[in-house]
């Protein structure tokens, strides 16, 4: 009964997808729109193209070694020092991920949504339900995306779906624009959102079929792409490219102007806002996970459960660290960009040792 | 009077000189000395009032006593069946061994009319035979002694079940004898499959634990891993079904329960059908049923008992209930105090207007409200129930109207109270019930302090955690997480029971099939088309069984 390989490559798919859809929904098709024009879904689909290697690279990798999480094995690969040096950086990028996305989060929420709530407020209570979370073992974690999924997908997908009546195809011409700078800048940014898929590594070693892990993230980052590329289409469709620049949560817009019938489902953005929150929560608890993960393994403890306690004062402080809305964005560009090498770049590493390592001397199974 | 003083003074002797442990294994043997093995025996039981020594010629040639108490036995049967044969005179039995070794063989063959019964050397073990409401034989000369089952405890007759009514569906409940309820599982499945394990748990009560379970069906590791928990329970006495659930949940900080206990034996059987396991204990009226998952409290029999589409829709309503009585009054507080732009403005309006009276904040009203509701619900089930009816009127009456009437809550609060109320009372188990009615307040406070938000933040947070719960190894959300598709089939709507062709695959029983495969999918075409041949049948049968009958 008590097998530890349980993660069915649909959960581990569902993990990935739920992961990724989250914080951006609601501001999303603005930068899409500002990097593209009426391009923006074909700049939300290079993104996603982007990320999808970028995870392949790291995917592939961990397929390699089912047994073991990246953070193990790649200690047997280049060493420990330089390992735990990396796996110090990550951490840390983990950290301020967490940490910038929960104050992203307060701010968005406490200006459009919840006015009377303080962001103190809803950020600790975010960060504390992660923290309560993130002491289960991984199996349970794989169990709350699981079931947040479809509570998410199903929502959003009614809401795009209502709303795809009143989109003006007009609006969405000329489809191909010529890849200008600000559209890969787009299409980068946008692969940013999908950065979280890197919770792969901790799931390879509990998954029944560890061979499918590609798979798994292809399926994941898909769904979630193609959630992404609706309401963009949604919103670009529906305001215009050039009014959707303008608007600051286009998704929110598009959630309210769509009605069925004479008033009969009026308030589907009230909907949203939970839907929202919720994927939110499946976001931030996911990076709070590796963070806390990571923590363990550097400092080799036996489970997350002291690590994930001591984080959450350290991740408050990092939300609430920025001054304003704007340095938050220009944060977590940066941080985006920062995390973009090093998930790129630490696997390729990898790769190539591993490559010259198995070559030489079979040393590696 | 007196005879009350005399117990005192030798009360106040004997502790003095307390009495020796009971039994050890490997004790005192029996002496040859009728009269010796009696003192002793009655020094290691104690005095006690319903203690009988009953001394009396057995066969009219040997000295002989037969001891046991009279509250646990049945005395007319000990009178014709013991006392009665024994008694008689060594001339009306011939065979009448001269030996006293053989004399308690030929006394169980030929004497007595009783079904079990044993012989005992250890005197040691005597005392806690007795207790156990069985009758003790001790011959002068005779180092052994004859112990024979003449318990008998009464009880009340079998009857309908208090807690789980259904419409349609056995009327019968268990009893707090545990021969009794044995006896109701085994009339229902009678199969040689079906096994139960009693041991005595409580090191005072000596409560018999019985489990049950399906040789063929249940999980082995299952079986072992309640037996294993029953096993180390380590305390005095067991009263009650609960006290055993208790010991044996995975999770005991957890409001919600994990352990299902049941008043039904139908319900028992259907469980044991799925591969789960029963335990029972002698005294209560309570079957435990393990592993139990979130979904069980919501299912009553009715669901499996009325057509499929009736049992779909009813659950369904079940839970919809269910999500009045934990967000109604939450989602309420936060949307009137802190986002009211989500309401339609019409009814904006009129909940304000509503509330123009009232002096508290929402959160409060709702609080008082709630809590009074609570209060009314704990008086009606202590109260006798002459009383309880009148109360309940006194109680709607202040609280629907004078409340209203005073200022104290508005009649909109007054709407979401009852709703809510109603709700709770619609979830089947009343265990469940209350876990959820008990979470509502804390939603209810951070609904107060954080509005929608914090409603939302206690919602994941209780989702979480049932998505953490484990009931033995058995995810306690499941069928829907982990969830396979099949087990779906009995979740929140009922398949018909002809589609469940196998058991929930979550408790990895031996033998999944339910319902053999051959079956076709299309079974009700199947049974149309039997049921036309048999209608063609029929005419000829009657016609050639009123024949038989002519000749």
């Amino acid at each position: 009964m008590n097998n530890s390989r349980q993660i069915t490559t649909l959960r581990a798919a569902a993990v990935i997808s739920s992961t990724i859809i989250g914080i951006g929904i609601l501001s999303f098709p603005r930068y899409m729109a500002d990097a593209g024009g009426s391009s923006a879904p074909l700049v939300a689909f290079t993104g996603a193209l982007i990320s999808f290697f970028s995870f392949w690279l790291l995917a592939a990798l961990c397929r390699r070694f089912p047994k073991e999480s990246l953070f193990v094995f790649s200690r047997r690969l280049i060493g420990r020092p330089p390992a735990m040096f990396f796996t110090l950086i990550i951490w840390l990028i983990f950290l301020w991920l967490t940490g910038l996305t929960a104050r992203q989060f307060g701010d968005v929420a406490t200006s459009v949504l919840f006015n009377k709530t303080p962001i103190e407020a809803t950020i600790f209570l975010m960060l504390l339900i992660c923290q309560l979370s993130a002491r289960r073992n991984i199996i349970k974690f794989s169990y709350i995306h699981f079931f947040y999924l479809p509570l998410i997908i199903g929502p959003v997908l009614i809401t795009i779906l209502i709303s795809m009546s009143d989109v003006d195809l007009l609006n969405l011409q000329p489809v191909l624009t010529a890849p200008s700078a600000s559209f890969w800048k787009g299409a980068l940014e946008a692969s940013y959102l999908f950065q979280s898929s890197f919770i792969i590594t901790l799931l390879v070693p509990f998954m029944q079929l560890p061979k499918q892990a590609v798979r798994a993230g292809a399926i994941g980052i898909f769904a979630a792409g193609a959630v992404y590329l609706l309401i963009v289409i949604a919103s670009v469709g529906m305001f215009g490219a050039e009014e959707t620049k303008l608007l600051i949560y286009p998704t929110l817009e598009t959630a309210r102007s769509a009605v069925i019938g004479d008033g009969f489902l009026e308030r589907l953005d009230a909907l949203f806002i939970v839907i929202w929150v919720i994927s939110v929560f499946t976001t931030i608890y996911t990076t709070y996970y590796l963070a806390a993960y990571l923590l363990q393994n550097l400092l080799a403890f036996r489970d997350q459960r002291m690590t994930s306690s001591v984080l959450l004062p350290l991740v408050f402080a990092i939300a609430m660290l920025p001054k304003n809305v704007f340095e938050t964005y220009t944060w977590t560009l940066l941080l985006g960009k920062a995390s973009m090498i090093l998930m790129v770049g630490y696997p390729a590493l990898l790769w190539a040792v591993y490559g010259v390592r198995r070559f030489h001397k079979k040393v590696i199974p | 009077m007196q005879a009350w003083k005399e117990k005192y003074v030798s009360y106040i002797k004997n502790q003095k000189q307390p009495s020796p442990p009971p039994s050890e294994p490997g004790g005192e043997k029996l002496s040859l000395s009728l009269s010796a093995n009696l003192e002793k025996l009655l020094h290691g039981l104690g005095q006690s009032g319903d203690l009988v020594v009953r001394e009396f010629l057995l066969f009219g040639r040997y000295q002989a006593a037969l001891v046991f108490f009279s509250s646990l036995v049945n005395q007319e049967q000990i009178q014709e069946h013991i006392l009665k044969p024994l008694m008689a005179r060594s001339n009306d039995h011939p065979g009448l061994p001269d030996k006293l070794t053989e004399l308690y063989h030929y006394i169980w063959n030929a004497a007595v009319q009783v079904t079990q019964g044993t012989t005992a050397e250890e005197l040691s073990a005597l005392p806690s035979e007795i207790v156990k409401g069985q009758l003790i034989l001790l011959t002068e000369g005779s180092a052994e002694a004859l112990v024979l089952d003449m318990r008998q405890v009464d009880t009340r007759g079998v009857d309908q079940p208090q807690t789980e009514q259904v419409i349609r569906g056995p009327r019968e409940g268990y009893v707090e004898k545990l021969e009794n309820n044995l006896s109701l599982l085994r009339y229902r499945l009678q199969s040689t499959d079906f096994r139960i394990e009693i041991s005595p748990i409580g090191s005072r009560t000596q409560s018999r634990v019985a489990l049950c379970y399906l040789d063929s069906l249940a999980d082995p590791k299952l079986v072992a891993e309640a037996m294993r928990r029953i096993s180390i329970i380590q305390t005095d006495g067991i009263i009650d079904a609960g006290y055993i659930e208790q010991f044996i949940e995975d999770q005991p900080l957890s409001p919600f329960p994990q352990v299902q206990s049941t008043e039904r034996p139908d319900k028992t059987v259907a469980a044991l059908l799925e591969g789960r396991v029963a335990i029972l204990v002698d005294g209560s009226p309570f079957a435990l049923i393990v592993p139990a998952l979130f979904n069980q409290f919501f299912q009553t029999i009715d669901d499996y008992t009325e057509r499929f589409i009736m049992g779909s829709l009813i659950r369904i309503i079940r839970l919809i209930a269910l999500a009045f009585s934990l967000f109604f009054p939450a989602l309420y507080v936060s949307v009137i105090s802190f986002n009211p732009e989500l309401m339609p403005t019409d009814f904006a309006v009129a909940i304000s207007g509503g509330r123009a009276g009232v002096p508290f904040p929402a959160v409060l009203e709702v609080l008082i409200m709630e809590v009074s509701m609570e209060v009314l619900r704990e008086a009606t089930i202590r109260l006798p129930q002459m009383i309880g009816g009148a109360l309940s009127i006194v109680g709607v009456l202040v609280i629907g109207q004078a409340a209203v009437a005073a200022g104290l809550a508005s009649p909109i609060t007054v709407v979401i109270v009852a709703l809510t109320t109603i709700g709770s009372f619609a979830t089947p188990a009343y265990n469940a019930a209350i876990a959820l009615r008990m979470l509502r307040f804390p939603l209810i406070l951070l609904a107060g302090m954080f509005g929608l938000y914090g409603v939302m933040i206690g919602t994941i947070l209780i989702i979480n955690h049932l998505l953490f719960l484990e009931s033995f190894s058995v995810p306690y959300m499941s069928p829907y997480i982990p969830g396979k598709w099949r087990d779906w089939k009995d979740s929140l709507v009922r398949a018909p029971l002809w589609w469940m062709h196998s058991r929930p695959s979550f408790l990895h029983t031996r033998d999944n099939t339910r319902l053999p495969a051959s079956i076709p999918g299309n079974y009700t075409q199947q049974i149309l088309q039997q049921g036309g041949e048999t209608n063609e049948q029929f005419p000829a049968d009657h016609n050639t069984a009123g024949g038989s009958r002519n000749q």
